[in-house]
């Protein structure tokens, strides 16, 4: 690297790391959202990542002189390999310290997240290197998101799937539930169809039909229509709310 | 809560000292425990959603008098769809002195999900283990008295279809329902940042509101406006200062919100699933076996679609061909009984004794009347029921319900809507009150047109008893297929001249039972307990009028106006038309009457049997086909007009009879072509 990134570079490389994961096409409208700033904030700093060569963002340089549905295609933001190495290296400190501070120190999760967002600058590759090694070289954070090796392998692509495009036989968590429908979502809760509970696909039926589902010990159907709202990522559900040990049950 | 339901409730709560609701998940055995306890016959089946209603009955105990409240099968008590709201109203404006929650010990996780919630509300609850046999036999094993300690609350092992353990449940419901003033409901509480929050907003409305909306406590009535409640939310808005709550309520939900990035709703679920979890967990003990059980593999050839479809036709194939043997050959036996040792006897009897004259003679009709009951639609009607019991309890119509929810998109209506669609071939009445469980209007008009479309038990003794016996098995197959095409082309056009969406299924799957041939028996008196009170002496009495309007002659001054339709466009005997038209009262009356009248009309036999005699096997043909299409009965009219209004139900109906008239008339036309 050049220039020292500075944080808030940082932050950019990794919110564009993680939004690529999860969808298609990267905006600055929806980096926008995610980071919670204004739009010409993030074009400012687009440009300069992509003056240090870790984004390619033709949007900001050629854009305008061109047809406008050329000119729109081609306004999606990508990294380039030098940026994802970035990003990868910082995501890899982040659930590194994350496993640390909730494994070792015992923090909540929450209150890990936060500071290690705040570790992830100041780690040195060493420090980095001895922590790994410390904490028996862990591949997923508390929350079960991967973490990149030191060549920055991802062990599998964390994908957000809907539980429609899954196969039979196949075992994935809940990642969320379209909240566009009130009452299905209050209904499918009821049922125990929550974001970070496992679910295992037993049966699909051909030509658009319904899918069987087990959660727990109960199989559904669900219809398709309803399955494509039932986002899916890869793993075991963390332990959270829902998964309470034997002292909480007491507790009256 | 339907008007009626509350005045009934009221009436018995005059009678009975005591109220207890039974409550539960969804075909957890809530119906054959409420049999058991009250002696009363509902019907009871191995999928989801068979209760619909409050089912209310009596009982006595100790020389007091019990009123029992059926609560319609649900998986929380939410203000998300139909059968939650009954439930939730039989338990808010019922106000039961006990709510005995009934649990399948099978999934005692999730089934302890609406115990927590009438434990929020406060009710006094009583659990029942259900079906621990078969969880036993499944290697789970319940340690009950440990339930009970983390319930906090007195659990009874059951096996309601025995009736193991059901005396014990009501001598505890009974305790507590006369501890009642000194017994207090203790909720569990949530993790302790919920529960804060929940506790904030109930001092809140402790102060705020003069009255409770169902005398709930502060603390229900937080959680319920936490979890977003509509109706509550609305109740709330008609208070004095209930605006002022709801937007607190409001700023607690999104501080829930903020710190754990999701809906204080959803939040408040996963609570409860918590808790419920891990009490199961902890008074649980399961064996894993390594080998799929019988069931379980049944289960997975019945839902893949390559075994599935082909095991579907099989079932469907067995099921005509035990009708058409199992009731011609009890059809045969039957009638050999009848014209020796009654039927002749009690004609020649009538004779002698009464001399020939018109009332004699109108009597004789209804003899035959009484023979045609027992000849005919009895033995078809005794068969079917059974299959139909079997079917119903094994729990294969789940897997139907999942095969078909493809082709029900097509139909404009989701899976779910096959269980009412299925249970319309019992009966029409009790499949159309079952469309309730449908979430959109436009769904449950769709599905009460298919469902008057499909063939009740007595429309299938019409069939098999008129055209399979006297035609042959294949017209008989024929005119399923045409009814099978009328329903689907009936969906097809619905679907696309009503607007709007299908909504998904979400049902649960539930295991294969074996079906316990008491239970089936049961069913199938229950069912022809129907038949033999009501329909039996319309058939009676109805040939009884025929007669006499034979015998005086009227009966062709009235089928004079009906001949052009009959003779004509349908190419049948006017006085056959006669026999439909009184069939609107009960569908067996076609045939019984038919089968009557041509005995009657055409004495003396010169073919294999006098219907033979009276029409060719074309007019009985078309004959049955009108009579299968056009609407199905008094009693389905009533049920469909207080479930649509009149406008809808008077338009289905108007719309099955032209399409019976037009079809019949195509019928006799290409009879004769051919």
């Amino acid at each position: 690297m050049g220039k020292m990134l500075t944080e808030k570079m940082e932050e950019y490389l990794e919110a564009l790391f993680k939004l690529s994961c999860e969808e298609e096409t990267l905006t600055p409208t929806r980096l926008s959202e995610y980071l919670g700033v204004t739009p010409p904030t993030v074009l400012d700093m687009l440009r300069r990542l992509e003056a240090e060569g870790f984004v390619r963002y033709a949007g900001v340089a050629k854009g305008s002189g061109k047809g406008k549905g050329e000119g729109r295609a081609r306004r999606a933001i990508s990294l380039t390999p030098k940026g994802q190495r970035a990003a990868k290296t910082l995501v890899r400190r982040h659930r590194l310290s994350e496993r640390f501070l909730t494994d070792v120190l015992g923090l909540d999760w929450e209150s890990a997240h936060r500071e290690a967002c705040r570790l992830e600058h100041v780690l040195s590759p060493e420090v980095e290197e001895k922590l790994a090694e410390m904490l028996g070289n862990p591949e997923t954070c508390p929350h079960g998101y991967p973490i990149p090796d030191e060549k920055g392998h991802i062990k599998e692509e964390e994908k957000i799937k809907p539980l429609c495009d899954l196969r039979a036989n196949e075992k994935r968590c809940i990642a969320r539930v379209e909240e566009e429908e009130p009452q299905l979502l209050q209904y499918l809760a009821s049922l125990g169809l929550l974001p970070d509970v496992d679910i295992e696909v037993k049966e699909v039926a051909p030509f658009g039909g319904p899918l069987l589902v087990k959660i727990g010990d109960t199989q559904y159907a669900l219809g398709r229509e309803v399955a494509s709202k039932i986002y899916t990522k890869q793993g075991r559900g963390p332990r959270r709310r829902g998964q309470r040990r034997m002292g909480d049950a007491r507790k009256r | 809560m339907k008007q009626e339901h509350l005045e009934q409730l009221d009436k018995i709560r005059e009678k009975a000292e005591y109220i207890f609701a039974l409550a539960g998940n969804p075909n957890v055995g809530k119906s054959t425990i409420f049999n058991r306890i009250t002696g009363m016959g509902v019907m009871t089946a191995n999928y989801p959603g068979m209760t619909v209603e409050l089912n209310i009955g009596m009982t006595e105990m100790d020389d007091l008098k019990i009123g029992i409240v059926d609560l319609p099968g649900t998986y929380a008590l939410g203000a998300v769809s139909e059968d939650q709201m009954v439930a939730r109203h039989g338990v808010l404006q019922g106000q039961p002195d006990v709510v005995i929650v009934i649990l399948d010990a099978n999934n005692l996780a999730r089934n302890l999900y609406l115990l927590l919630q009438f434990l929020d509300l406060r009710c006094p609850v009583v659990a029942a283990l259900n079906l621990v046999d078969q969880a036993e036999r499944a290697g789970t094993h319940t340690d009950v008295e440990l339930l009970a300690e983390f319930l906090g609350v007195p659990v009874v092992p059951t096996v309601g279809i025995r009736g193991d353990g059901l005396d014990e449940l009501m001598h505890q419901a009974l305790e507590l329902a006369r501890r009642r003033e000194e017994y207090i409901t203790i909720p569990f509480s949530y993790a302790a940042d919920i529960e804060t929050r929940v506790r904030k907003l109930a001092r809140r409305i402790e102060r705020k509101l003069e009255e409770f909306p169902y005398g709930l406590s502060p603390r229900a009535l937080a959680i319920l406006l936490l979890e977003d409640d509509e109706e509550f939310v609305a109740v709330l808005r008609e208070e004095t200062g209930g605006e002022e709550l709801i937007a607190y309520c409001r700023q607690i939900a999104d501080e829930i919100e903020k710190e754990h990035g999701e809906k204080a709703a959803l939040i408040i679920a996963r609570e409860r699933h918590g808790i419920a979890g891990s009490v199961a967990s902890n008074v649980q003990e399961r064996r894993e076996y390594d080998r799929p059980r019988l069931g379980e593999r049944l289960w997975e050839y019945t839902t893949s679609f390559k075994t599935g479809i082909p095991i579907l036709l099989v079932v469907m194939g067995l099921v005509f061909l035990a009708i058409f043997w199992g009731g011609g050959a009890l059809a045969d036996l039957f009638s050999r009984f009848w014209d020796s040792a009654i039927g002749g006897p009690l004609t020649r009897g009538i004779e002698s004794l009464l001399g020939v004259n018109m009332f004699s003679q109108s009597l004789g009709w209804a003899v035959d009347g009484l023979g045609a009951v027992l000849e005919i639609a009895l033995p078809y009607l005794l068969v079917f029921y059974i299959i139909l019991g079997f079917m119903e309890d094994s729990g294969y119509l789940n897997s139907v319900a999942f095969l078909s929810d493809r082709s029900m998109h097509r139909l404009g209506l989701h899976g779910r809507a096959v269980i009412p669609l299925i249970s319309a071939v019992g009966c029409n009445v009790p499949a159309v009150m079952g469309t309730r469980v449908l979430s959109t209007r436009r769904e449950r008009v769709i599905a009460c047109v298919l469902i008057v479309l499909v063939p009740c038990s007595a429309r299938v003794a019409v069939i098999m008893g008129g055209v399979s016996r006297y035609v042959g098995w294949a017209p008989a197959l024929l005119l399923f297929a045409i009814l099978f095409v009328i329903v689907i082309a009936a969906g097809f056009f619905l679907n696309k001249v009503m607007p709007g969406e299908s909504t998904g299924l979400v049902m649960e799957m539930f295991p294969f039972r074996r079906p316990s041939m008491a239970n089936v028996l049961k069913k199938t008196w229950l069912r022809l307990k129907g038949f033999l009170y009501i329909a039996a002496p319309l058939i009676v009495a109805g040939s009884f009028v025929l007669g006499l309007l034979y015998e005086s002659g009227w009966i062709f001054k009235l089928t004079q106006p009906l001949e052009p339709l009959a003779e004509w466009w349908l190419g049948i005997p006017a006085v056959a038309l006669l026999a439909l038209i009184f069939a609107f009262i009960r569908k067996e009356l076609a045939l019984a009457l038919l089968v009557v009248l041509a005995a009657q009309v055409i004495p003396g036999v010169t073919e294999s049997s006098t219907l033979l005699d009276f029409m060719s096997k074309g007019q009985i043909f078309t004959f049955a086909l009108v009579c299968a299409i056009y609407i199905p009965c008094v009693a389905t009219l009533a049920v469909l007009w207080r479930e649509l209004g009149a406008r809808d139900s008077l338009t289905i109906t108007g719309s099955t009879v032209i399409l019976a008239f037009l079809l019949g008339g195509l019928s006799h036309l290409v009879l004769t072509l051919v």
